[in-house]
């Protein structure tokens, strides 16, 4: 009864994905199914090589499959031009890197307002400082990145990820460069934004605490989902 | 409000302005090639305009006059009265000055030499003295050339002998400027009574190009077949100086624009290094929904910066360059505000814009359109 299914915030759907490296062609996705709905953290662990970066770019909108479909919030993205699909990220995605990827030359309020920089129609400012007092970095608005510690860049980032209320977060390694306490607060803060904002968060981790925080683990192997 | 407040309103502006000043010396750098680009094509042009100039003060006295002398087929090998007049008749927009010349010998401190004088009533339209001064109508009296008074010390109020006649010197004629023709003694016409005929009619015009309208009209209008007049004018001689001097201008601005096309290389370097360096930044950008259009913008607008600053810069430098340069030539610093020169300035600056905007073009398109999944992997 597809009307009354709940939709999906974001769906792969018998996915793959074939490189071609000179004369040999690699499948890093063989076919993979999967979903996020809103509120729920997914993880996606695997070995390297398994595909975990591929399945989450073709989650992220960074690149297409060669085969299947994806959907965000039900909408067939699959065939999107590459503007198209920059234009869902900025509204939909939010995105937490394992190097924070923060600009050196903007303060932390700018970092934040960054994705609707080139908006003129909507006014972000205020949402950013909302974004920075709730990961408690109220107090730090003015300033670099430089003058951040590594925790305290990712919660930046974090907030920057939600600016746009978006509908999913992705996270790859958001706790890798952070030690044990550290990413232990910034998962208590992703877990807190994740209620209140009413997101999926999909993240891919080696990081075994990460797991407790998910309510989904999906292992990847070699370009096929293990249940 | 701050220039970055500002520039808030202008996120390109914004973002290019915070990259170039990430790194300083660099910015710098590819600016300062952009300075020397500018001072080196203003500078040239510049001194092109003053040569111009420069000629134009030599010949600008002279080319505007039409001189008329007795042409091979006139009977009296002298104008007349009534051809005097038949020029004035066709010449209404210019003062039509006509001349007789002779000789006299001047004696004094024991020198004697033949000198020429000239006569004529309005000396005003023909001489300029560096002391005493022309009267419109030269009645009475004696004006030297610098050079007489200097040879046989001459000074105000000394009289020279002609015919039979004492005149006062009431003026001391400005060094001839350009080619000779000078007069060495100017006395009144009726001084020369003795001739009937006048020797030659000068026309000052406006300028040379209605110098050459006037000579035109006396050649058609007055010599039919015979040549009654001779027309001559140095127009024609101004207008092939001018146009050595306009490829001179050209020779020199092409050389200044090489050296501006070379700081467009250094800027396309400097914009290339910088966009590859910033690979992984410009991934995220474009991840977390930053459109290309808008990073292609922020990186043109990083080349517009540099080649705005290069440009003010420069032409700042220039500008002194140029004062420096007219105080020199002409003692008159300010001829640098002539359009004649300041239109380099403003060439110099908009080549710089348009050279740094197209060098930042490559690598603006470079950057915005590499796909975010291959920059952020590094």
């Amino acid at each position: 009864m597809a009307g009354t299914e709940a939709r999906h915030v974001i769906e792969l759907v018998d996915v793959l994905k074939r490189y071609q490296s000179g004369e040999e062609t690699v499948d890093a996705l063989k076919g993979v199914d999967f979903h996020a709905d809103r509120g729920e953290m997914v993880t996606i662990i695997g070995p390297s090589g398994s595909g975990k970066s591929t399945m989450l770019n073709m989650i992220g909108l960074l690149d297409s499959p060669t085969s299947g479909t994806v959907r965000l919030e039900g909408k067939d993205v699959t065939e999107f031009s590459e503007d198209e699909l920059t234009e869902e990220r900025r509204n939909g995605i939010g995105f937490v890197f394992q190097d924070f990827h923060l600009l050196p030359m903007l303060t932390a309020v700018e970092n934040v307002e960054l994705p609707s920089m080139w908006d003129t129609s909507v006014d972000r400012h205020e949402r950013a400082i909302d974004l920075l007092e709730r990961v408690g970095l109220g107090n730090r608005l003015d300033h670099t990145p430089r003058q951040l510690s590594g925790g305290q860049q990712q919660r930046v980032a974090i907030a920057r990820a939600l600016v746009n209320e978006p509908d999913i977060v992705l996270a790859d390694e958001p706790t890798g460069n952070l030690d044990q306490d550290t990413g232990r607060t910034i998962l208590d803060e992703l877990t807190r934004l994740k209620e209140e904002e009413n997101i999926a968060i999909v993240c891919v981790t080696h990081d075994e605490q990460l797991m407790e925080y998910s309510d989904r683990v999906v292992n990847l192997v070699d370009g096929v989902i293990q249940e | 409000m701050s220039i970055e407040e500002w520039l808030w309103r202008f996120p390109s502006a914004l973002m290019a302005w915070r990259n170039l000043g990430r790194n300083r010396a660099r910015t710098a750098l590819a600016a300062l090639g952009i300075v020397i680009g500018v001072v080196a094509i203003a500078s040239l042009g510049m001194a092109g305009a003053s040569i111009q100039y420069s000629t134009n003060q030599e010949l600008g006295g002279l080319a505007n006059q039409v001189t008329i002398t007795a042409g091979e087929d006139n009977p009296e090998r002298a104008l007349t009265e009534s051809q005097v007049r038949e020029i004035r008749s066709l010449v209404t927009d210019a003062d039509v000055v006509p001349q007789k010349t002779g000789v006299t010998t001047i004696d004094a401190e024991g020198e004697s030499d033949r000198v020429s004088v000239t006569g004529v009533t309005q000396a005003s339209a023909l001489y300029d003295t560096q002391v005493g001064e022309v009267p419109d109508q030269l009645r009475s009296g004696a004006l030297v050339s610098a050079s007489v008074a200097d040879e046989f010390g001459l000074e105000l109020g000394d009289p020279i002998e002609y015919g039979g006649q004492l005149y006062r010197i009431r003026g001391i004629l400005e060094a001839q400027q350009g080619f000779g023709g000078g007069a060495s003694v100017v006395l009144p016409v009726s001084a020369l009574s003795e001739q009937e005929y006048y020797s030659t009619v000068t026309v000052v015009a406006e300028d040379g190009a209605a110098a050459e309208v006037v000579a035109d009209r006396i050649e058609t209008q007055v010599n039919g077949r015979e040549e009654i007049l001779s027309v001559t004018t140095l127009a024609s001689v101004q207008e092939s100086i001018n146009s050595l001097t306009n490829t001179l201008n050209l020779a020199l601005i092409g050389i200044g624009s090489i050296s501006l096309v070379v700081a467009a290389v250094s800027i396309l370097n400097v914009m290339l290094m910088s966009t590859i360096e910033r690979r992984g930044e410009i991934g995220v950008l474009r991840a977390v929904g930053i459109r290309r259009g808008e990073v292609l913008r922020m990186i043109l607008t990083e080349a517009g910066f540099l080649g705005v600053i290069g440009g003010v810069v420069g032409a700042v430098a220039a500008l002194g360059v140029g004062l420096l340069l007219n105080q020199v030539l002409f003692n008159d610093p300010t001829l640098v505000f002539e359009w004649a020169s300041m239109r380099y300035l403003l060439f110099g600056f908009v080549f710089a814009v348009v050279a740094s905007l197209l060098s930042g073009l490559y690598p603006a398109w470079k950057a915005a359109n590499e796909r975010p999944v291959e920059t952020l992997r590094g």
